[in-house]
């Protein structure tokens, strides 16, 4: 097991720096921060004050070999925009996205997949039509539209809850249903597709025939061999929730990571999107290492 | 054990359902538009930061006088005149503290403007000094003196624009800014909530408003919900089509004047009569009340109604097509290459709506006879064709564009826009050029009487650009507060000028 994790940590390292080279130099490509940064009448001394005080006059290899050097001594640089450590300003918002994906991810896993395996339980009954008709719906629903009409009708109309912003309990409820939707209806999907396949194998058969009880054949038996595509869809889910809900962390006014990784590319402001993407990518290493542990978990023949 | 367990939790779910939106009557909270990326008083004069520590926490010697007919007002300086020699002494207030409990004097003045020139650091106000040279002499505690080179007759202008800091400040940005102004930062949460508390011991009036909390929503409807809501009391922007409620939701000039720089160095747009056939060949009133707010203003220049020396004579240019036609064919007989395909170059987003107002524009204009294509471009590539040096080799091409000129003074516009070395001009007119520099180094009326004849000249010899549209804004107002937005309010958001109906 050790080797396989230092295997996948020495593969994931090489994507790593692979990365950073290339986000460091597509990102220049992008132009100047200058022009941004200052107003379209700043002078031109100004201007060259500018780029020597963030040293943009260099060439870009100068500049990426300070990155590196810096890098090294794990010193992130400094945020133009926000006069800060640009590691700072990631792991403030990296902390907020960690903990919306964190919740939405367990509350979707644990509905999607007892919605999922019972609508594979009797396949064409009333249950699965809806929960099939609900999860279509659902994973192809436009999730801006859907937070704009959350605000109207629960925090507008009915008052039941705040607009937006972060700060209660309260706060969370919005944002995750929203943020829910759309992976229950495509996990729900998957799950069903899972477990029909298994429940018509021979061993459930055996089960049902020694007259195992329903619930225990689905979620005890059945369930254990159906997961294994279905974590590798909410592994997927969880990645794309790590790299940041952009539109309901802009709707809801979240301070999350994707939100700052858009205004930053957007600003040029190139140490917080290259914090961010290192942040983020590390994130993600992590999870699928604890994915592909799941599996071994699962599955013994992986194991060995 | 259970039961501490549940006792303790049932405490800690009370506390967190509390709604963070309950606070004390004369607390109020404003929603902005934009993230406030540093608190960082020399940057004040960046609109995002300006709204919610100009005026508040940090000051500044004068101000104008945005609700009022006043002009310059008195604020930490207590007055002000010009020496013989053209440099300028300010008398200062006294009994004036900073919220860290340090005493105001000429040192700390001397300081803010030695620290917004420094070139160790990056501040914005330093931009409306370019090209001058400012020395600040302390005289005395009260009094201080600048010498400013070349002499500067609008100095206790281009003063409102730097915000006074204790002389302790370190000359580099600040994360708590200290100010004399009427309320101290409490908070600050980044990409959460600012908070400003009212100080007890500020040397003016005191204001009504106790508390203040800024949070951001990027989106408009949710900004425009949010008051309706009852969780915010004014949301200073809010979108053209979220403001459908007279009792909450008002217009303002937002300062923001869009038009076409013309490069009239560039065939065909070169000949006079080329570009008052652009003039003329726009039907700018159908704009009003469809594609722009009902509330625009044509425009007649490239900066404000509220400006000094504002000249009320400037007709807009009528709509006449049939006219358009007959100068382009005039021109044309002459030699002028009035086919030549001419691209507008206009920014995504650049105000709502930009995209169809671009269209309309481009249909009228064909329809008088031009060759016309359009180009929507991102900001970036945008500033490529705005400011000099042009490009050369992209073909001929108008550009459209918004300038926000909110100082009150054509000084702030006039240069950039029409003098020949300006980065956004696209004349080079000789007397355009003596005007400008006459009245920079104007007072007075002559001053006003310069800036008139100027924008008369520019707009009606030289149809130098086309000028379309005085923009609006909407903001949104909780109906228990008494504020309406100014031309101001795209910059700053003083808190004193809010007050309660009830």
């Amino acid at each position: 097991m050790l080797t396989f994790i230092r295997k996948r940590s020495v593969a994931s390292l090489v994507s790593l720096v692979g990365l950073i080279v290339l986000v460091f130099f597509l990102s220049r490509l992008t132009g100047d921060p200058t022009d941004l940064y200052l107003p379209i009448d700043a002078t031109d001394e100004m201007r060259a004050q500018f780029r020597d005080i963030y040293g943009l006059d260099d060439p870009l290899i100068v500049q990426f070999g300070r990155y590196v050097g810096d890098l090294v001594q794990l010193d992130f640089g400094e945020s133009i925009r926000k006069a800060r450590p640009a590691i700072d300003v990631v792991l403030e918002a990296f902390v907020w996205t960690l903990q919306l994906a964190l919740i939405t991810m367990a509350l979707v896993t644990v509905a999607a997949v007892v919605v999922g395996s019972l609508a594979a339980f009797r396949v064409g009954g009333f249950f699965d039509r809806v929960s099939g008709i609900v999860s279509l719906v659902a994973a192809s629903a436009p999730d801006f539209w859907i937070a704009i009409v959350a605000i109207v009708v629960f925090a507008v109309g009915l008052g039941w809850l705040p607009t937006s912003g972060t700060g209660t309990v309260w706060h969370w409820i919005l944002p995750i249903a929203v943020l829910f939707i759309r992976p229950f209806g495509l996990i729900v999907q998957v799950v069903r597709g899972s477990m029909i396949s298994t429940l018509s194998s021979a061993y459930v058969k055996t089960a049902r025939a020694k007259g195992v009880r329903t619930r225990s054949i689905i979620f005890v038996h059945a369930l254990r061999n159906a997961m294994l595509p279905v974590i590798t869809v909410i592994g997927d889910q969880a990645a794309s929730l790590l790299n940041g809900a952009v539109v309901i962390e802009t709707i809801f006014g979240f301070p999350g990571v994707g939100k700052l990784m858009i205004d930053s590319i957007l600003q040029r402001d190139f140490t917080v999107v290259l914090a961010s993407i290192i942040v983020t990518a590390l994130a993600i290493f992590v999870m699928n290492l604890l994915i592909d542990l799941a599996y071994a978990a699962l599955d013994p023949r992986i194991r060995n | 054990m259970f039961g501490k367990v549940m006792t303790w939790g049932a405490l800690m779910l009370a506390t967190s359902l509390t709604p963070v939106w309950a606070q004390d009557d004369k607390a109020v909270t404003i929603v902005l538009n934009e993230e406030v990326d540093v608190m960082e008083p020399c940057m004040a004069t960046r609109s995002n930061i300006g709204r919610v520590i100009l005026g508040n926490v940090n000051e500044t010697l004068t101000e104008l006088d945005v609700r009022g007919d006043q002009g310059l007002m008195p604020r930490l300086a207590e007055s002000w005149e010009q020496m013989e020699d053209g440099s300028w002494r300010f008398n200062l207030r006294q009994g004036v503290t900073f919220s860290d409990g340090s005493t105001f004097d000429a040192q700390d003045v001397k300081h803010s403007f030695d620290r917004v020139f420094d070139p160790t650091i990056t501040c914005e106000s330093a931009r409306y000094f370019g090209g001058m040279t400012v020395t600040a002499t302390v005289v005395d505690d009260r009094t201080i003196d600048f010498v400013v080179d070349p002499v500067q007759p609008i100095l206790p202008l281009l003063v409102s624009l730097i915000t006074i800091v204790p002389a302790e400040t370190p000359v580099e940005f600040v994360r708590e800014p200290v100010g004399t102004g009427p309320y101290a930062v409490t908070e600050w949460s980044p990409g959460q909530q600012i908070v400003l508390t009212r100080r007890d011991d500020y040397w003016g009036e005191a204001p009504e408003v106790s508390q203040a909390t800024y949070v951001v929503r990027t989106d408009p409807a949710v900004r425009a919900a949010m008051v309706e809501a009852g969780e915010a009391d004014i949301a200073p922007t809010i979108s053209q089509d979220d403001a459908t409620n007279p009792a909450t939701d008002f217009p303002y000039l937002n300062s923001e004047t869009v038009y076409f720089r013309l490069d009239a160095s560039q065939a065909p747009v070169s000949d006079l009569r080329v570009r008052q056939a652009l003039n003329m060949a726009i039907d700018r009133e159908a704009f009003i009340g469809t594609l722009v707010p009902q509330d625009a203003l044509l425009a007649t220049a490239i900066y404000p109604p509220t400006t000094q020396g504002w000249n009320a004579d400037v007709p807009v240019p009528a709509y006449d097509p049939e006219g358009a036609r007959a100068l382009l064919e005039e021109a044309r007989a002459d030699g002028v290459a009035v086919d030549t395909p001419i691209t507008i170059m206009a920014r995504t987003a650049n105000f709502p709506n930009v995209t169809e107002v671009m269209e309309a524009i481009q249909q009228m204009l064909q329809e008088a006879g031009f060759t016309v294509e359009l180009q929507m471009v991102e900001v970036a590539e945008h500033e490529v064709y705005y400011s000099k040096p042009y490009p050369t080799d992209r073909g001929a091409y108008i550009i459209a564009a918004m300038h926000d000129n909110r100082m009150g003074d054509p000084s702030f516009s006039a240069y950039f826009k029409y003098h020949s070395e300006g980065r956004q001009s696209g004349i080079a007119d000789p007397k355009v050029d003596d005007l400008i520099t006459r009245a920079s180094a104007a007072t007075g009326e002559e001053r006003n009487q310069l800036w008139s004849e100027l924008q008369a000249y520019v707009h009606d010899e030289l149809s130098a650009d086309v000028l379309l549209f005085h923009m609006v804004g909407f903001a949104r107002v909780a109906e228990r507060i008494d504020w309406t937005p100014t031309i101001a309010t795209n910059s700053q958001l003083q808190l004193s000028e809010i007050g309660f109906k009830q």
